[in-house]
């Protein structure tokens, strides 16, 4: 087992979860995963309309942070969000068929990857507007406050949503404000196709939360214990204190920006380094290490999960497409 | 018989707030200064001793990350009312507004509503010039899935705010702030104007006059000057801009066979343009003439005493058009 | 404790005393009915303004706010087409169409002055931008208030101007110091969650200084370095000063809460009135005076000699504009487009 790893066991020794939560956690990630995997095809295979942006590798943050909310706990998204979708407990066949553009997505059809909203489940979208989420989660985390029954939004957005202005002016009223927000930033190193070196100034990007007097926190985003770890620091720190916090948790996108991305500026060491510490691959270790779970148990989540998901896109693909009748539906409240 | 009660545009539009903040919990104001300080035009003055700090919140000079907290609240159980304190700074919330508050209904399937409410204060007056003088409506009524309101009386304004407060969609309210004064007839208490219903302020035979928000005073005062000279002048106020009161409009023009329209935004591509081109597509064949279209000179509003009264036209400039359209188009 | 020259000393102080006289001549042409408008007044920063302004050359760049009037006039611009412009004159520098709240003077390096806050903080990086492009040993400084950090805009441009390290001075007047806060019920200058601004630019590593505002020395010597700096290619620099804010000044419309007069200087005993603390302990032109005296660079009456120029100075750039033209109806379309 990686030493990080210890290190995680045992900061966080007095919130280790037990077997079953944390086989829970280990399929919470199979299940982006396999999503992701299953989308990259359909994406590279023509069937999908538009891009795709794809969070492979990126399992651990969305996993390690939704796994402590609540039902009625809130989360905004961002353009690479299925992850945080499924994490909030979307619908696979809805959130696929969402994607393919059918009528039984969450959308209509009508938004596709990039605008997907689960009330149900508190999601208040993916979108295609860097840092656009951000400050939806805050407001909704007004709102939380207001009604004081201990709810709290979490915002996810990218390294690149750092320099926008957006990003600052709200991170200052949710600490003036006292408002129970999570900011997880996953820092993946690259905005679009731009390293994160090269467009964002600073000596740390956790200056930015600190600047306004919150806690903030770097994180090691392959780790699903550690995320969920300091998830869980601040959420306690929201519930009970009404406060934000900042997380920036370090983390890598196996795939390009969208499918189709070549990744010419992905340097082949780095990838190959960071592959070595695919969260999934990790968490199984540990799993094995503590008796939790033993190497078959783990393929049998894998092939169960990948059926599970291939089974719901096929359902979302035999759904029909939207209607022109469609079209100018929910325009107005 | 005691003459109706009267108030000034400015007390109208807090009379509206007062009532909804007290029927409706979830309703909340947010904006600069406007809390203990009741705003720079004293438009809300009162409620933050009433209603206290949680519902009335003074928010820095972010009006983007502002805004979207607005936006984000309006999605999850709030109502707010975000005062954008000059029409000129809606440039700051507009990524906010178009590519979220307007299309999340849509987006969302109607999973989600943004019940929330923009006011701004637009208007040319007082030499403030060219970043604090415009009217940029035609920028918001540009963008499906946003209703627009212009009230141009005190009666209207509290009607309107009212109504945009109980709408469960985003509503962008464009007050003139150089008709904060005037006073008025308004009916007391709960008093609501339906978004989408025009007014037709001045009945007439000969033209109609379309005319939006601070021009519609300046079209009943032109119709004044008509009217020594034998025209008789219809004066509508549309009062929503979306949705926009067709019926009322066409049936008008139908009625008078001439029509004009007088915006105080920019002219060029300005709602004059969708509103002349609305009515002839409905009302062509009882046309005698083009719809003719009047608004705010296309240049940055100048500060200056001798400049800036000749953006907008005057009572005596539209009633001259008005009468040469009458008369003979030129 | 950095120390002034006479010459430097004296020449800061000049400016300081046109700021100072204009400012006032403002106040009462706005109260003789000579132009409408939201105004703002420069009176209590006069220091800041002169002391920054003196360490640069004619082809550095300046952006300012709708609080301009001691930039302007602190540059050397013209106070009669300064105040001309603000009575809305065609003699102005704008041409009678901006008013008081966008007044710049290109031939004296001013780019364009917004009134949208946080404005010229894009404009002064882009200027930074254009003289690094061009390779000009020059600097573009950005002046503004407290309340702009609050603007997303001024991060990015921070942002921005760290990571190409652009020669750009930030000049925050912090003004907030005394002034009425929410709490108070008085309008806020600043709603802010961090306990100092500067932490704000050091988030992107910029360098930051912080100096006492009314202090001319540390302004200069902070200025100095800053430019300096800049120069050598080194990135951007930060200066937050700090002044008391003036009682006259409410957000809407000034009020002539104190009248200058030199002698308090030297006989604080003079002052009273309900203002009387910010006039002895806060008002940069008096304690200016009191320190050139003090320090032997000045006599009382040669300071009130200049005292007296400045007045007079200004008192014809009053009638100057107050004799203008307007500008002609005709003119309204000119310079819309290129």
């Amino acid at each position: 087992m990686s030493t990080s790893m210890q290190a995680a066991s045992a900061s966080s020794v007095q919130s280790l979860p037990a077997a079953e939560e944390a086989l829970r956690l280990l399929r919470g990630m199979q299940l982006i995963r396999s999503f992701e995997e299953q989308v990259r095809n359909l994406s590279s295979g023509g069937v999908i309309p538009g891009l795709v942006h794809l969070c492979a590798g990126q399992e651990a943050v969305a996993v390690g942070v939704c796994s402590l909310l609540r039902a009625d706990d809130m989360i905004a998204s961002n353009h690479r969000g299925h992850g945080h979708c499924l994490a909030k407990g979307a619908d696979v066949t809805r959130l696929a068929a969402e994607v393919l553009g059918r009528r039984t997505g969450y959308g209509l059809g009508r938004g596709g990857s990039l605008h997907m909203f689960d009330a149900a489940n508190g999601n208040l979208g993916t979108t295609g507007i860097v840092g656009g989420g951000i400050p939806l989660a805050a407001g909704a985390a007004l709102s939380a406050k207001r009604r004081g029954r201990g709810q709290v939004a979490v915002s996810f957005f990218g390294d690149g949503a750092l320099n926008q202005g957006l990003l600052f002016e709200v991170l200052n009223m949710a600490s003036i404000w006292r408002l129970p927000v999570l900011f997880v930033c996953e820092n993946n190193g690259f905005g679009e196709f731009t390293a994160i070196e090269d467009v964002t100034a600073g000596p740390d990007p956790l200056a930015r939360g600190l600047t306004f007097g919150i806690a903030s926190e770097t994180v090691d985003g392959m780790d699903v214990l550690a995320v969920r770890a300091a998830a869980q620091r601040a959420l306690a720190r929201a519930r009970e204190r009404g406060g934000p916090s900042f997380l920036v948790c370090n983390t890598y996108r196996f795939g390009g920006h969208h499918v189709g991305d070549k990744q010419d500026y992905k340097d082949d060491a780095d990838a190959k380094a960071w592959r070595l510490k695919d969260p999934i691959e990790r968490f199984g270790g540990w799993l094995q290490h503590c008796g939790m779970a033993n190497a078959s148990v783990i393929a049998a989540l894998k092939t169960e999960v990948d059926e599970a998901v291939r089974a719901a896109i096929e359902l979302a693909k035999a759904a029909p497409l939207p209607a022109a009748d469609d079209l100018e539906l929910h325009l107005h409240a | 018989m005691p003459s109706p009660r009267t108030a000034t545009y400015r007390a109208a539009v807090l009379e509206a707030l007062f009532g909804e903040m007290q029927r409706d919990e979830s309703v909340i104001v947010m904006g600069e200064d406007i809390g203990a300080a009741g705003g720079v035009f004293k438009q809300t003055e009162g409620l933050f001793a009433q209603f206290g700090a949680e519902r009335v919140i003074d928010t820095p000079i972010s009006e983007a990350g502002a805004f979207g907290i607005a936006v984000g609240a309006a999605m999850t159980g709030q109502r707010p009312v975000f005062e954008v304190m000059f029409g000129d700074f809606i440039t700051l919330v507009m990524d906010q507004l178009v590519n979220q508050a307007a299309k999340i209904s849509y987006m969302s399937a109607g999973q989600f509503h943004v019940p929330l409410v923009l006011r701004t204060a637009v208007g040319i007056g007082g030499n403030l010039g060219p970043q604090h003088s415009q009217s940029l409506h035609a920028w918001a009524v540009h963008i499906p899935g946003l209703k627009v309101v212009m009230p141009s009386t005190p009666a209207d304004a509290k009607g309107l705010m009212a109504a945009a407060i109980r709408d469960d969609g985003p509503v962008i309210f464009f007050e003139d702030r150089m008709l904060y004064n005037m006073r008025d007839a308004v009916p007391e208490g709960d008093y609501v104007v339906p978004i989408g219903s025009a007014d037709i302020k001045r009945t007439g035979r000969d033209l109609t006059m379309i005319a939006t928000g601070r021009m519609a005073h300046v079209a009943l005062a032109a119709a004044e000057l008509l009217a020594k000279d034998d025209i008789s002048a219809e004066v509508i106020d549309p009062r929503s801009l979306v949705p926009l009161d067709l019926d009322t409009l066409v049936a008008s023009v139908k009625r008078t066979s001439r029509a004009i329209v007088a915006d105080g935004g920019y002219r060029q591509y300005g709602v004059t343009g969708e509103i002349a081109a609305i009515v002839t597509e409905h009302a062509f064949d009882w046309l005698d003439a083009p719809v003719l279209r009047v608004g705010a000179a296309d240049v940055p509003i100048p500060f200056s005493k001798s400049l800036e009264p000749l953006v907008l036209p005057d009572a005596r400039r539209l009633a001259r058009e008005a009468a040469a359209l009458v008369r003979g188009f030129r | 404790m950095p120390t002034l020259d006479r010459r430097t000393s004296l020449s800061i102080f000049q400016r300081m005393l046109m700021i100072r006289h204009f400012e006032e001549a403002v106040i009462a042409l706005y109260k003789q009915g000579r132009f409408a408008s939201h105004y703002h007044l420069y009176i209590g920063q006069e220091a800041t303004g002169s002391a920054v302004l003196e360490t640069l050359s004619e082809k550095d760049l300046i952006c300012t706010t709708h609080r301009n009037h001691g930039h302007i006039i602190g540059r050397g611009c013209d106070p009669n087409r300064a105040m001309a412009e603000i009575l809305g004159r065609a003699s102005g520098f704008n041409g009678g169409r901006s008013g008081t709240l966008h007044i710049c003077d290109h031939s004296h390096g001013f780019l364009s002055t917004s009134a949208v806050v946080g404005g010229c903080a894009g404009l002064a990086t882009g200027a930074g931008f254009g003289l690094k492009v061009r390779r000009e040993p020059h600097v573009a400084v950005g002046f503004f208030g407290d309340g702009a950090l609050e603007e997303g805009l001024v991060s990015e441009s921070f942002n921005i101007a760290a990571l190409w390290k652009l020669p750009v001075v930030y000049v925050c007047e912090n003004n907030s110091a005394g002034a009425m806060g929410p709490q108070q019920g008085g309008y806020p200058t600043a709603i802010t969650a961090t306990d100092s601004f500067v932490r704000l630019p050091a988030a992107y590593g910029i360098h930051c200084l912080k100096v006492d505002g009314t202090d001319i020395a540390a302004v200069y010597a902070a200025a100095s370095a800053a430019g300096q700096r800049c120069r050598g290619g080194d990135g951007p620099v930060f200066i937050e000063a700090f002044t008391t804010r003036w009682p006259g000044s409410s957000p809407l419309w000034p009020e002539l809460a104190t009248v200058t007069d030199l002698n308090d200087a030297w006989d604080p005993a003079r002052i009273s009135g309900p203002h009387a603390d910010w006039s002895r302990h806060h008002d940069p032109v008096l304690r200016v005076a009191r320190e050139l005296v003090a320090g032997g660079h000045a006599s009382r009456d040669e300071l009130m000699a200049r005292d007296n120029e400045a007045r007079m100075r200004i008192a014809a750039a009053a009638n100057f504009a107050i004799d203008s033209p307007m500008p002609a109806p005709a003119s309204v379309g000119d310079h819309v487009f290129a």
